[in-house]
C-alpha cells in the first residue's frame, strides 16, 4: 500500500460466511401480502459497497475518473452514475461524496483510490456494513415520499440525477432520483427497520409490493 | 320529526338522499349536502347547547367556522368521540351521532342555569375567581363541579380506531380560501404555470358565491364556480384541497392545513368504506407566496338578549336558505347597519315566508338592495335598531327603537314586532386570523370599519380580507393577487385573465354600529352578548374597564373575550369597540388582541400523524438483534437503541428474575467467559495528517506517542472543564485513528469534533466519519476468553505479542475482524469488530465454540455491575455535567503540559474547579451487607443534624455484587478522597438511615492483574 499513513481494512471475507442485509430481521417481522395493482413497489438493493470520500474536489475528481471512469459531481446535490447505473457518486457536502458500487468492489476501490491519491489529504471510509439501499417505485411513490420527507420531491424541484440528505420521518436518509419512475433511499443500518416499517405504513393506502 | 323548515326547491342539497342522524338522543332526517347545522335547522331544532358560564339556551347563529354555539361532541361510539366540532362545519352523513357539549342533564332542562340567574342574573367577569377563591385549598373541589357544568367537549376514553397522517408540500402559490377572490387568484396563478395549492374549509369550493344572488356573465354564479374548479382540477400544477382548513400560518410561509378526509362520510374511515385511509391529514406547506383570500366574517349586532335561539347572522340566514334550502323560521326581523345584509330579507321573502321588517340604523339607506327590498313591499324602518330580543326558549319578538348613533342613546318610543327570527348585521370583519399568526398586527381601516391584515413578507391578501366587498372588486383583486404571486415566484410573464361580468350592484355606505344602545344602561339592561362562546357581555367589558383594565389584552384575559376554540371570530371587534367607547378612545388606539393558531380546533390525531405506537420514535437495532430476541433478552432503551438488558433463563420451569439473571451473568464473566453486544458504542473514523494533533486538543490526555497497533482511553471535556464523554481511541496508522464514544454521546461527539474543526481549527487537516453502524462489536470477556477466541481466529493471542491495550487485524470465523484488547469488565477481554453484515455469523460461531466454556451472553445491567466493581465510570451516570476529571481522581489522564491548550484546560484553573471542597468520586461500602443503596440517595456527615441536613454528596451507581457478596456503590462526596474510611449516612424518605464507609471506588482487583493475564 502506497499510502502508509492511513490503514485500509478489507472487510470482504475470503471464504463464504453467512451475510445478512440490515433488513433481514425486518423481513421476518413485517410479512406483507403484496397487493395486486400496488401503487408502491419497494425493493432493497442489499449488500452493496458504500464508501465515503472526503477531500478536495479536484484531487478526488482526478482519482475517481481514473479508478471508476466517472467524474466527481461538482454540482451540489447531484449524482453521477456509470453507464450501467451500477456505480454512482453523490455530492453530500462541499468536501464529501458517497460512492456506491456493486458489493465486494468496495475494498478494491479503496485500495485503487489510495494508490492513485498517494499522500493527498483525503479520507476514504468504507461504510458498507452501515447502510443499505431501498428503491421506491410505482404510481404513488412520490406521495409516500411526501408523507415522509420534508424536501420538495416534485419533478420540477427534484429531477432525475438529484440526490440529497434529508429528514426521513424522525430519522435521516440520503434520497436520490434514479429515473423518472424510481427513487433510491440510502438508510443507516440501525434505522433501517424503522424506515422500512414507516414505508410499509405510508404505502398501505396505495397498496405495496415488497418482493 | 319532519323537516318543517325545508323548502321544496333550490339549494345544493340532494333531495333524493335522505340521511338519518341522531342529536342528543333524538332521531332526525336530513339530506345529502346538509351540514349538521342545516339539518338541525331544517328539523326546527332551536336549542343546540347551553352557554359556557350562564347556561343559557343557545341556538345556531352562523353557517361557518365562526359559529360560537353549535359546538358538538361527535361520534357514535366511545372510541370515535371527537369533541368541539362545529355543527356548521360538519357534513351530515348517514348514522351521524352528535350531542351538545354543554348542558347537564340536558340542554332543554339545564341544572346549571341557576348559576346564570344568581344574584338577579348577574355574574361579573372574574366571578369564579372571586367567588370560589376561599379557601384556596377547596378550588380543586369547586373546579370539578364547575367544569362538569360548564365544560366544552370531552376526550374519548378509548383508542381511536382511525389513523391520521402528514404530508409535506412545496408550492409557488398557496391560496387560502376558494371564494371569488381565491378562485380568481388560483386560476390566474395556475394559468401562468405556477404550482398552486388551493384550500377551502368548506365541503365545496365557491365560498360566498354558493349562496350569492349575483350572476356572473349573466348566469348563476355557481356555474362559474363549477367551471373554474373543473379547469383547476384538470391542471397538473394545481392541487385542490376542499374540506381543508388553513389552521396555522407560521414563519417563512410555512402553512399548516388540516384536511378532513373521511369524517364527512362516516364515523370512521372503515365505515366509510375507506379502511386504511387517514381520517384527517395535516398538510405542511412551504409556499413561495401565500394569497390570503379568507374573506370576511359578518359581525352580529350587540343588543339585549341577542343570544336567544332565533338570533342569527344575516348572511347565515341567506346561506341556509340558498345553499341548504332551509328557512330557519317563519317571521323575520332584520337589523342592519349595511346594505349587503338586505339579501337575508330578500331571500327569506322569496322562500315564501314573512319578513316583518328591516330595521336599518342608517337614516337614509339608498343602495340597490335597499331599493329592491322596498320595491318588493318589505317594511324598512330607518334610523332604528333592534334593541332587545324577546322570548324564553326562542325569539318571540323584537323591540325596535330609534337610536342616536353619536350619543349612544335610544331616542324614540319602542315598537314591539312579533317575530321568531332576528337576523343582524353590523358589518363585515376581514378574517385576519391567519396573518396574525405570523405576529403582525392587523391595521384598522376607518373607511371599511374593520381591521385589515398587517403586512406579512410573502403574503398578498385578496378580496374580502383585503377590504374589497363588492363582487366585481373581489374577483379583480383576487386575479391581481394570483398574477402578482406567480410573477414573484418566477412566472414573470403571467398574463391577466378575463373575469366574468357581474351585474355591478351598488351598495350604499354602511354606518358604524357595534353595541346597540338600550333604554337602560348596559349593566341594567338584559344581557347584551359580545362573545357567545365565552359568555362575555357588553356589561362585562364595561365593568372590566371600570375595574381598571385598560389594555385590551387585560380586558381579554379578565373577561375571556376571544378565548378558546372561538378565537374571537364574532366577538373581538365588537368587544374592542365597546372597550374603546368605555375608555373614550378610538378602536385603533385600543388595538386588537392576537389571534393564535389553530384557527379552528384540530384533533390530536392530526397533530400526531403516524408518529405513534411502533412509529412513535425510531427504534435502533444492532445487527445481532434477532439473536437477542430469539434468546429471550429483556431490552433497555439507551437513547434510541434497544440494548439487551439481561438474558433471563428459565430454571426448573421458572424464569429468572433480573437480580438472579444478573448475578449469574456477573459470575460467568468473572469465572468463565461472557459475551456482550457492544455495537451501539459510537465509532468515529478519523483520518488526516493532523488527526493526532486534533485528538490532543479534544482529549485531556496525551496522544503524541500512541503507536499504530495501540489503544488509549481518553477523556473529553466541554470548554467549561466538565467531562462530556469518554472512550478508547486506537491508532490504526500514523494518520488514522478510530475513536469510540458512549452509546448516547455518539452523534453529539461527532458534531463537537466538526464544530471545533470547522470554527476554531480549520487549518488542521483531518476528516471525521461515523462508522458506528458499519461495525458490529462483540466483547468476549472472562478468564476463558482467550481459549474461546483462539479457536476461531488466526491471530496469536499470546499475552506478550498481543498485550493489554493492543489492537490487531485478524479473521474471526473466516470474517475479517479487528480485535482490541481492552476491558470494561476488569477481566481478560477482547473486543471484536466485524463488518456488521457478517456479525450474526461470527456471533453464532462464537456460541458454537463457546458451549464447552459455558459462554454466557450478558446485557447492559451486568456490564454496569462489572465496570462499577472496577470503579470505571459511565458518563451521564456517575457524572452529570458538573464533574471534572480531577473530581473523578483521573489526574493520570490529564496532560497539563501538552503544548496546545486542549478544550477545558483553562476552565480547570478557575477558582471554582480548584477549590478544595469539591465533590470527589469514591466508593461506598454499606455497613449492612444486605443493603443496596438507592442511586441518587443523598449523603450526610452528621446523622443527628436537624432537617434541613447539610447534603454532602450523592450515590451515582449502586448494585449488588455477586463476586463480593454484598452491595456496593459509587458516589460523589465532598472532599471524598480525604475521607477514606470515614462513615457517612444516607437518610431515606421512609425515615430509615443507612450507614456506609467511604472506600476506594475500585472494589475488585485494584492492581488490574486479571485483565493483564
Amino acid at each position: 500500500m502506497s499510502n502508509v499513513s492511513a490503514k485500509q481494512f478489507d472487510t470482504v471475507p475470503a471464504g463464504n460466511p453467512a451475510v445478512e442485509s440490515p433488513l433481514c430481521w425486518s423481513y421476518q417481522q413485517q410479512k406483507t401480502a403484496n397487493s395486486a395493482n400496488a401503487g408502491v413497489v419497494l425493493r432493497e438493493k442489499a449488500l452493496l459497497g458504500h464508501v465515503v470520500l472526503r477531500g478536495g474536489a479536484i484531487v478526488l475528481d482526478e482519482a475517481v475518473r481514473q479508478v471508476l471512469g466517472i467524474s466527481l459531481p461538482a454540482k451540489p446535490n447531484t449524482v453521477e452514475r456509470d453507464e450501467a447505473g451500477e456505480r454512482s457518486i453523490q455530492w453530500i457536502s462541499p468536501d464529501e461524496w458517497l460512492v456506491i458500487v456493486p458489493g465486494g468492489e468496495e475494498c478494491a476501490l479503496e485500495r485503487s483510490l489510495r494508490e492513485t491519491l498517494g499522500d493527498a489529504h483525503v479520507s476514504i471510509v468504507n461504510v458498507s456494513g452501515g447502510q443499505t439501499v431501498l428503491t421506491l417505485a410505482g404510481d404513488n411513490a412520490r406521495e409516500v415520499l411526501m408523507k415522509t420527507v420534508s424536501f420538495d420531491v416534485h419533478p420540477h424541484a427534484f429531477p432525475v440525477g438529484k440526490g440529497v440528505t434529508t429528514i426521513f420521518a424522525k430519522a435521516t436518509v440520503v434520497l436520490r432520483r434514479t429515473s423518472e419512475t424510481e427513487w433510491e433511499l440510502v438508510v443507516r443500518r440501525s434505522f433501517a427497520d424503522y424506515c422500512y416499517r414507516w414505508l410499509l405504513d405510508a404505502s398501505a393506502e396505495y397498496g405495496i409490493d415488497t418482493q | 320529526m319532519t323537516q318543517t323548515n325545508r323548502i321544496d326547491a333550490g339549494g345544493r342539497v340532494d333531495r333524493s338522499q335522505t340521511l338519518e342522524f341522531t342529536f342528543n338522543g333524538q332521531s332526525y332526517k336530513g339530506l345529502k349536502g346538509d351540514t349538521l347545522a342545516s339539518a338541525l335547522l331544517a328539523n326546527g331544532v332551536d336549542i343546540v347547547n347551553r352557554s359556557f358560564k350562564y347556561s343559557r339556551a343557545r341556538g345556531i347563529v352562523a353557517a361557518g367556522a365562526e359559529e360560537p354555539n353549535a359546538v358538538v361532541q361527535l361520534g357514535a361510539r366511545e372510541e370515535t368521540q371527537v369533541p368541539n366540532v362545529r355543527a356548521t362545519q360538519q357534513a351530515l352523513y348517514k348514522g351521524l351521532v352528535a350531542r351538545s357539549t354543554n348542558g347537564w342533564p340536558n340542554v332543554q332542562r339545564d341544572v346549571m342555569s341557576w348559576v346564570g340567574r344568581l344574584g338577579g342574573g348577574f355574574m361579573p367577569p372574574g366571578f369564579y375567581y372571586k367567588t370560589f377563591m376561599a379557601p384556596a385549598s377547596m378550588w380543586m373541589t369547586y373546579e370539578k363541579y364547575i367544569r362538569k357544568g360548564a365544560g366544552l367537549g370531552r376526550a374519548p376514553h378509548e383508542s381511536d380506531p382511525d389513523i391520521y397522517d402528514h404530508m409535506h408540500h412545496h408550492c409557488d402559490v398557496m391560496v387560502v380560501g376558494a371564494g371569488p377572490a381565491g378562485l380568481a387568484a388560483a386560476l390566474s396563478a395556475a394559468r401562468a404555470g405556477a404550482r398552486v395549492i388551493l384550500c377551502d374549509e368548506q365541503e365545496e369550493m365557491g365560498g360566498s358565491l354558493l349562496d350569492s344572488r349575483e350572476t356572473l356573465d349573466g348566469v348563476s354564479a355557481v356555474r362559474w364556480v363549477e367551471e373554474t374548479v373543473k379547469e383547476l382540477a384538470s391542471l397538473e400544477n394545481v392541487l385542490l384541497l376542499p374540506r381543508t382548513t388553513a389552521n396555522g400560518y407560521h414563519d417563512h410561509n410555512f402553512v399548516t392545513l388540516h384536511e378532513r378526509r373521511t369524517e364527512h362520510l362516516a364515523d370512521t374511515a372503515s365505515e366509510a368504506g375507506l379502511a386504511g385511509q387517514a381520517r384527517a391529514r395535516l398538510h405542511r406547506v412551504r409556499a413561495g407566496q401565500v394569497v390570503l383570500a379568507s374573506g370576511t366574517h359578518e359581525r352580529p349586532l350587540v343588543y339585549a338578549n341577542n343570544d336567544l335561539p332565533g338570533n342569527m347572522l344575516a348572511g347565515a340566514v341567506s346561506t341556509y336558505i340558498r345553499r341548504y334550502a332551509v328557512v330557519p323560521g317563519k317571521k323575520l326581523v332584520l337589523s342592519t347597519s349595511n346594505d349587503h345584509a338586505y339579501r337575508a330579507a330578500l331571500d327569506w321573502k322569496e322562500a315564501g315566508r314573512q319578513v316583518v321588517a328591516i330595521v336599518d340604523a342608517r337614516a337614509n339607506p339608498d343602495g340597490d338592495l335597499v331599493r329592491q327590498a322596498r320595491d318588493s313591499g318589505i317594511r324598512v324602518i330607518t334610523g332604528s335598531s333592534v334593541v332587545e330580543a324577546r322570548g324564553g326558549q326562542r325569539v318571540t319578538g323584537a323591540r325596535v327603537c330609534a337610536i342616536d348613533l353619536e350619543r349612544f342613546v335610544v331616542t324614540g318610543k319602542v315598537e314591539e314586532l312579533e317575530c321568531d327570527t332576528i337576523a343582524s348585521s353590523g358589518g363585515y370583519s376581514p378574517v385576519v386570523h391567519l396573518s396574525s399568526h405570523t405576529g403582525t398586527r392587523p391595521q384598522w381601516n376607518e373607511e371599511l370599519l374593520g381591521f385589515l391584515p398587517g403586512e406579512v413578507k410573502g403574503m398578498i391578501s385578496a378580496g374580502g380580507v383585503a377590504g374589497h366587498f363588492g363582487l366585481d372588486e373581489t374577483l379583480a383583486d383576487g386575479e391581481r393577487a394570483g398574477r402578482q404571486a406567480a410573477q414573484l415566484t418566477g412566472f414573470e410573464d403571467a398574463q391577466a385573465i378575463t373575469l366574468p361580468a357581474t351585474r355591478g350592484l351598488r351598495d350604499g355606505k354602511a354606518c358604524a354600529l357595534y353595541q346597540v344602545p338600550h333604554e337602560k344602561t348596559a349593566l341594567r339592561a338584559p344581557k347584551q352578548f359580545v362573545d357567545l362562546q365565552n359568555d362575555v357581555t357588553a356589561a362585562g367589558i364595561e365593568l372590566a374597564t371600570r375595574e381598571g383594565f385598560e389594555s385590551i389584552e387585560h380586558v381579554k384575559r379578565y373577561t375571556a373575550l376571544g378565548f378558546g376554540t372561538d378565537q374571537g371570530k364574532l366577538g373581538n371587534i365588537n368587544g374592542m369597540a365597546i372597550a374603546a367607547r368605555c375608555l373614550d378612545r378610538s378602536i385603533p388606539d385600543v388595538g386588537t388582541t392576537v389571534f393564535r393558531p389553530n384557527y379552528t380546533p384540530i384533533t390530536f390525531g392530526a397533530i400526531v400523524g403516524r408518529h405513534c405506537d411502533e412509529l412513535f420514535d425510531p427504534k435502533r437495532y444492532t445487527a445481532l438483534h434477532q439473536w437477542h430476541m430469539e434468546n429471550g433478552a429483556e431490552f433497555e432503551d439507551v437513547g434510541q437503541w434497544k440494548r439487551p438488558w439481561y438474558f433471563p433463563r428459565t430454571v426448573n420451569g421458572k424464569k429468572e428474575t433480573m437480580h438472579e439473571a444478573v448475578a449469574r451473568e456477573c459470575l460467568a464473566v468473572r469465572e468463565k467467559v461472557g459475551i456482550l453486544d457492544a455495537s451501539t458504542l459510537g465509532k468515529i473514523d478519523i483520518q488526516g495528517p493532523d488527526a493526532r494533533e486534533f485528538l490532543g486538543r479534544v482529549y485531556t490526555n496525551k496522544w503524541a506517542q500512541l503507536a499504530p497497533g495501540r489503544v488509549r482511553y481518553g477523556l473529553m471535556c466541554k470548554d467549561d472543564g466538565m467531562l462530556m464523554d469518554d472512550g478508547t481511541t486506537s491508532c490504526l496508522a500514523d494518520n488514522h485513528f478510530l475513536m469510540t464514544t458512549t452509546t448516547g454521546g455518539a452523534a453529539g461527539v461527532l458534531e463537537w469534533l466538526e464544530l471545533w474543526h470547522q470554527t476554531e481549527w480549520p487549518e488542521l487537516q483531518v476528516y471525521f466519519n461515523s462508522v458506528t453502524d458499519h461495525w458490529a462489536t462483540m466483547t468476549v470477556t472472562g478468564p476463558d476468553a482467550r481459549k474461546l477466541l483462539s479457536e476461531l481466529t488466526d491471530l496469536d493471542l499470546d499475552k506478550e505479542s498481543f498485550k493489554f491495550m493492543d489492537w490487531r487485524d485478524a479473521t474471526v470465523a473466516e470474517v475479517p475482524a479487528r480485535i482490541f484488547r481492552i476491558s470494561f469488565t476488569g477481566e481478560l477481554a477482547f473486543e471484536i469488530n466485524v463488518q456488521a453484515n457478517y456479525a450474526l455469523h461470527v456471533w453464532k460461531k462464537l456460541f458454537e465454540h463457546g458451549e464447552k466454556y459455558d459462554l454466557t451472553p450478558y446485557g447492559t445491567e451486568t456490564m454496569h455491575v462489572l465496570r462499577a466493581e472496577k470503579g470505571l465510570i459511565i458518563v451521564g451516570q456517575d457524572t452529570d455535567g458538573s464533574v471534572t476529571p480531577e473530581d473523578l481522581g483521573m489526574q493520570w489522564a490529564i496532560g497539563y503540559d501538552k503544548p496546545f491548550p486542549w478544550i477545558g484546560k483553562r476552565a480547570l484553573s478557575r477558582p471554582d474547579t480548584l477549590r478544595g471542597n469539591r465533590k470527589q468520586f469514591v466508593g461506598l461500602k454499606p455497613k449492612d451487607s444486605s443493603v443496596v443503596l438507592e442511586e441518587g440517595a443523598q449523603i450526610v456527615f452528621d446523622k443527628e443534624q436537624s432537617i434541613p441536613m447539610a447534603m454532602k454528596g450523592h450515590v451515582t451507581s449502586s448494585y449488588y455484587s455477586p463476586s463480593l457478596g454484598h452491595g456496593f456503590a459509587l458516589a460523589v462526596v465532598v472532599e471524598g478522597r480525604e475521607r477514606m474510611g470515614q462513615t457517612v449516612y444516607l437518610p431515606m424518605t421512609d425515615g430509615t438511615m443507612h450507614e456506609a464507609e467511604i472506600v476506594s471506588p475500585v472494589f475488585i482487583d485494584p492492581k488490574g492483574e486479571r485483565q493483564n493475564v
